[in-house]
This record gives structure tokens, C-alpha cells and sequence, in this order.
């Protein structure tokens, strides 16, 4: 792995307004770190060496002044990293009982760090999206609700094929308060995505769908923990993953059963279409279970298209390749469904159609088809 | 408009056909009857151009045209459909993107221009209310959820919008109450004309009290080994099958 330095020589070209002492100690926590290695279990399908073959000028270490400068321990590395690069975020609490229409949706900057707090029966809608020009990124949030709260978070990444982004979220779910999360993947060179949920009290729930389809060399990576540290809580992922080209997907989902979590309630399923045969997923749901009156599955399928389906529109007269992207389409459907607001559901169905052969005629046909429903 | 000649076919090394040939002319309506296994689904899905199918020996030529060097995509464009036995279910796609692909892909094909979005959804509706469906299927996803007799519906619905010269329907009938069935037969017959043909592949006699056809085939162990008028068909229906694949 190549030397960090730069890593250093891009925080000391910021302002010194910027370089706060509790910053300077996050990078040296950083440096002394390092980056993970693929010799660590949860690295082993996914290399950050390339983070360290960055041109400086590349790295964009957030140049504001930073308010909060209260020191900070943190879990690793790259979390250390993330603090010595993003000078704040989102800091945010939503009254008890009230419901914020719009959604939330952080400035984009290249280094954000959020802490999004939902009081008492409160809802939210929080879009982080990863989709800019910036060629490395790192956003990490805390993101807490109390009993009865409900979120809607949506984590977008439709970035260049040069974009190297790391996420990371951690959800912490009180009694009875709910989650559901869609995450999508489409673009980007090498994206790290870490979701840590914790289900600490009876009756949280969390339901994540996701999709991710890198092209190109991309390289796409989303590691999941689901903690069910008290009974009766529920939680549903379902993920879908489609690679083609070169490109590599890692899906890594840990569902933990904690012991006395009784009557926990939990589905894991990741469903996978490689179109080309260069193209590589890695995908791995794992269920670890310490009470014994639980209900869980978990099951990882690998495929490709439908013949049946595909002989079928052909004899219809759609073209083959058409059929192919059509196909395709559908089995994203499947997660985009679920993007509530619409314009952002759109616009991530408008990018899908883009990386595909054929997109442009399905994306004509789509749009005629919207108007068609409308009139119809 | 079809001439199959001494037509040999297999599917993982097994010989399913073993030398069919059937002429069939503009305006006429066939049906294929036989029992399960004898070929009658290898036979409507190797006309469409299942990849799945080795055609071994013989030939099918339509209008002239060897449609066996022809892809599945062209074979719809120059008038051949297919009504599946099994209809698939696409999610996702609504039914009305699907047949707006599948007319302007087709109509492409041909040369022709596509039809204005406003004319086509006229076309579409006239078509739905034909076959007497609910014009709110069109924006459902492509037999998403169907019962199994409005699939076979949606199967006549599609093939009245493409309006294809050769209509191979494979088992429509199967799975349909009386109602559904009557409503089908109507479809088929919307489409009878001296330009058009008909190939009805069925295991029973019901279709054909309502969809008349002109020539009755028995398809058994791979070959035709009888052919006549209608009556055979009812024959068929009180005599069963035994006594044909004894001769068979």
C-alpha cells in the first residue's frame, strides 16, 4: 500500500481556520491507523489501496472553519479520517410528535458528518446522496430515533466511473420506532457502503431495500449489520445486485440475534443478475442467532435473465437487446418501487436506463408509457 | 402461407418431432390435437422460434420465407404469433408499455412509422374493450397477478392489437371457464379473414364449438397420423386417443 502522506499535505493546504486541534488529531489517529487491510474479514472483497494512489488535489478535505471542535475517540480509521475531513453536517433534532414534510437533504460537500436525532414520535425523510463531481467522498452519519419515531432515509450513489466514496450510518432504533431505508448504487469507481443498525428496543423495525449495479470496473461493497438486541423486533432486507462489464459487487449482511431478543422477526434476501461473464458479486447474508423462539431466513440467489420472459417478448417482436434492458429494468423496479419521493425515484430510474444497452429506446418508451397511464 | 416439410426436431438430445408436414393456406383455420407429450407444444414454440428446439431435418417455409433462419423478433414482424399455454409474468412492465414496444418494434421492422401515441392508446382501448377487459389492466404489470384465465385473455388481447397473419395458439383454451372461453373464441374469430390464418393447438374438442375450424389434425409420438374436417375433432372427443396411437 502506498504512503499516506498526502492524506496530510492536503489538510495543512487548508486554511487555518479550518485546521482545528481536534482535526489535527483525528488525521493523526488517521495516519497511524491507516487504511484497512484486505487481511480483515469484513476488507477481504474490497481493497482501499487505490485511496492511497489519489492525486492530492483529489482528496478535498472540507476548507470551512469547523465549529464543534470537541475531541473525539473513534472506531477506526476511517472514521478518524472522516472526522479530520468534514468540518460538520447535518446536526439535527426533530421535535417530539411532528412530522417534517420536506425532506432533509444535506449540502454536498465532499466530507460530511451527520447526527440526525428524531424525538418521540416524530417523522423524517433523510436523502444523502453521493452523487456529485467529488473524486473521493466520505459520509458518515449517526442517526438515533426515540420510541415511535419514524424515518424515511434514502442513500443515493450515481457518481462518475472515477468517484471513490465510503459511507458509513449508524441507526440506532428505540421502542417501537421504525426505519425504512432504500439504498442505490449505480455508479461510482470504488464505494465502500457500512450500515450498522441497532435494534435496541422491543418493537423497533427496520426495512432496507437496496440495489446496487456497478459498470465499468466499478467496484461496489455494501456491509450490513443488523443488531436485534431486544424481542420483538422486526427487520426486512432486500437487496438486488446486477453486474456487468468488469464490475464487482460485495454484499455483506449480518442479522445477530441477541439472547433474550425472543420473537424476533427477520428476512434477508439479496437476489443477483451477472450479465456479463467478467463481471463478479460476492454476496454473503449470515444469521447468527443466540435465543432460541426466533423467526428467521436469509438466502442469497445468483442468475440471469429469465429465457422464458426473454423468449416471450421476443415473440412479441421486441428485439433482443431491448428485451435484455426491459428485463433488466424490471428487476430494479423491484427496489426503485420503493423511493417515495418521486422525483428522486425518477431521476434514479433515468440514470439506471442511461448505463443500459438499449436505454435510450426504454427510456422514450417509459416516458410514453408514463403519459400513456396518465391518459389512460 | 406455412408449409412444414418432413419437419425433425429435438430438445436435450430427444426426439420430439419426428417428421411433421402441414401446409397451411391464407384464410384457413387448423387445429392440432393430440395427446400430452406428442409434440403440439414443441411444435407452436419451434414455429416461433424457441432456441431451445434443434430442428434436425425438413423445413418451414412462410410466405415463401425459410422462417427457420429467422430470430423470434423478426418471425413476429412478418405476421407470426404465438399465444402462449403458459403466459409469463413480467413485473414491472406495464401492459401498456409492453404492447407500445411490441407494435412499434414490429411495425419498425416493417418499415412502417410508428403510431402516434394518442392513435394508439384509441387502438389499444377498442381492443380491451373487445376482449371485455378493465382498461385499468394496461397500467398493471404484464400478467402480474393474473388469474390464469385472464392471462390467457391477455394473450387474445395482444395478438388483436399486433394483428398478426398467422395466429399459433397453444392451449388458449385450457384453464378457462365457460364465460373466458367464449370471450377468446370471440377474439379468434375478430381475426378470421381470408388474409389470416389459424393454428389452434388444443388437447380438447371445446374450442372448436366455438371456433370453427376447417381442418382437424391428430399430432401423436411426434407425428401427424390423422387428419380431416371437424368432425374428426368430435370423434376425438367421445373416442379419446387410444385408437389412434394403437395405429400410430
Amino acid at each position: 500500500m502506498g504512503t499516506l502522506d498526502h492524506f496530510r499535505a492536503a489538510f495543512e493546504a487548508l486554511p487555518e481556520a479550518a485546521r482545528t486541534a481536534a482535526r489535527r488529531a483525528a488525521l493523526d489517529a488517521f495516519l497511524a491507523e491507516g487504511l484497512p487491510s484486505t487481511a480483515l474479514e469484513d476488507w477481504r472483497y474490497t481493497d482501499l489501496a487505490p485511496l492511497a494512489a489519489l492525486p492530492p488535489d483529489a482528496l478535498g478535505p472540507d476548507a470551512s472553519a469547523s465549529t464543534d471542535d470537541a475531541p473525539s475517540t473513534f472506531v477506526d480509521g476511517l472514521d478518524a479520517l472522516n472526522r479530520a475531513f468534514a468540518a460538520g453536517g447535518l446536526d439535527r433534532t426533530i421535535d417530539a410528535n411532528t412530522r417534517l414534510d420536506a425532506p432533509l437533504r444535506p449540502t454536498a460537500r465532499a466530507h460530511q458528518r451527520h447526527r440526525l436525532h428524531l424525538a418521540r414520535g416524530s417523522e423524517a425523510t433523510l436523502i444523502l446522496n453521493t452523487s456529485g463531481d467529488a473524486p473521493f467522498q466520505t459520509v458518515f452519519a449517526d442517526i438515533t430515533l426515540d420510541a415511535g419515531a419514524r424515518l424515511h432515509l434514502i442513500r443515493l450513489n450515481d457518481a462518475g466511473s472515477d468517484a471513490h466514496r465510503i459511507t458509513r450510518l449508524r441507526l440506532g432504533i428505540a421502542r417501537d420506532a421504525n426505519i425504512d431505508m432504500v439504498c442505490v448504487d449505480l455508479g461510482g469507481r470504488l464505494s465502500r457502503h457500512e450500515l450498522h443498525v441497532d435494534l435496541a428496543e422491543p418493537g423497533a423495525g427496520v426495512t432496507l431495500n437496496g440495489l446496487y449495479a456497478p459498470t465499468g470496473n466499478g467496484h461496489v461493497d455494501n456491509h450490513i449489520w443488523i443488531e436485534h438486541r431486544a424481542p420483538h423486533c422486526t427487520s426486512r432486507l432486500a437487496f438486488r445486485g446486477i453486474a456487468r462489464d468488469k464490475a464487482r459487487a460485495v454484499f455483506d449482511g449480518l442479522v445477530r440475534v441477541h439472547p433474550h431478543a425472543q420473537k424476533t422477526d427477520s428476512e434477508q434476501r439479496v437476489a443477483n443478475l451477472i450479465l456479463s461473464p467478467t463481471a463478479e458479486i460476492n454476496a454473503k447474508p449470515e444469521l447468527e442467532i443466540h435465543a432460541d423462539d426466533v423467526k428467521c431466513t436469509h438466502g442469497a440467489t445468483f442468475g440471469q435473465l429469465d429465457e422464458q420472459a426473454l423468449f416471450y417478448l421476443r415473440t412479441r417482436g421486441v428485439p433482443e437487446a431491448l428485451a435484455r434492458t426491459l428485463l433488466t429494468c424490471t428487476f430494479a423496479h423491484d427496489v426503485l418501487q420503493h423511493i417515495r419521493p418521486e422525483d428522486v425515484r425518477a431521476r434514479v430510474t433515468q440514470r439506471l436506463l442511461r448505463q443500459m444497452p438499449g436505454g435510450d429506446e426504454m427510456r422514450a418508451l417509459q416516458m410514453e408509457g408514463l403519459r400513456m397511464d396518465a391518459q389512460s | 402461407m406455412l408449409d412444414i416439410d418432413n419437419l425433425h426436431a429435438r430438445i436435450d438430445g430427444q426426439d420430439i418431432l419426428k417428421g411433421i408436414t402441414l401446409r397451411i393456406r391464407a384464410g384457413e383455420v387448423h387445429a392440432i390435437m393430440g395427446p400430452n407429450g406428442s409434440g403440439k407444444s414443441t411444435l407452436s414454440k419451434l414455429l416461433a422460434g424457441h432456441p431451445d428446439y434443434v430442428v434436425t431435418q425438413g423445413s418451414v417455409r412462410f410466405g415463401g420465407e425459410d422462417l427457420l433462419a429467422l430470430d423470434p423478433e423478426a418471425r413476429a414482424a412478418r405476421g407470426v404469433f404465438l399465444g402462449f399455454q403458459y403466459p409469463v409474468e413480467i413485473p414491472g412492465v406495464s401492459n401498456m408499455v409492453f404492447l407500445k414496444a411490441a407494435l412499434n418494434a414490429q411495425r419498425k421492422a416493417r418499415g412502417e412509422k410508428e403510431l402516434e401515441a394518442a392513435d394508439f392508446i384509441a387502438w389499444v382501448r377498442h381492443r380491451v374493450k373487445q376482449m371485455k377487459m378493465d382498461p385499468a389492466m394496461l397500467s398493471r404489470g404484464v400478467n402480474e397477478g393474473f388469474s390464469g384465465g385472464e392471462k390467457k385473455r391477455n394473450e387474445i388481447l395482444q395478438m388483436l392489437v399486433l394483428e398478426p397473419k398467422l395466429m399459433v395458439l397453444d392451449e388458449t383454451d385450457s384453464g378457462l371457464d365457460i364465460d373466458a372461453l367464449k370471450v377468446v373464441a370471440d377474439g379468434i374469430n375478430l381475426m378470421r379473414s381470408p388474409e389470416r390464418a389459424v393454428l389452434l393447438v388444443t388437447h380438447y374438442q371445446r374450442l372448436l364449438d366455438h371456433v370453427q375450424p376447417d381442418f382437424v389434425h391428430v399430432l401423436a409420438g411426434g407425428r401427424i397420423v390423422k387428419s380431416g374436417g371437424p368432425d374428426l375433432a368430435r370423434e376425438l372427443e367421445e373416442k379419446g386417443y387410444g385408437w389412434l396411437q394403437q395405429a400410430a
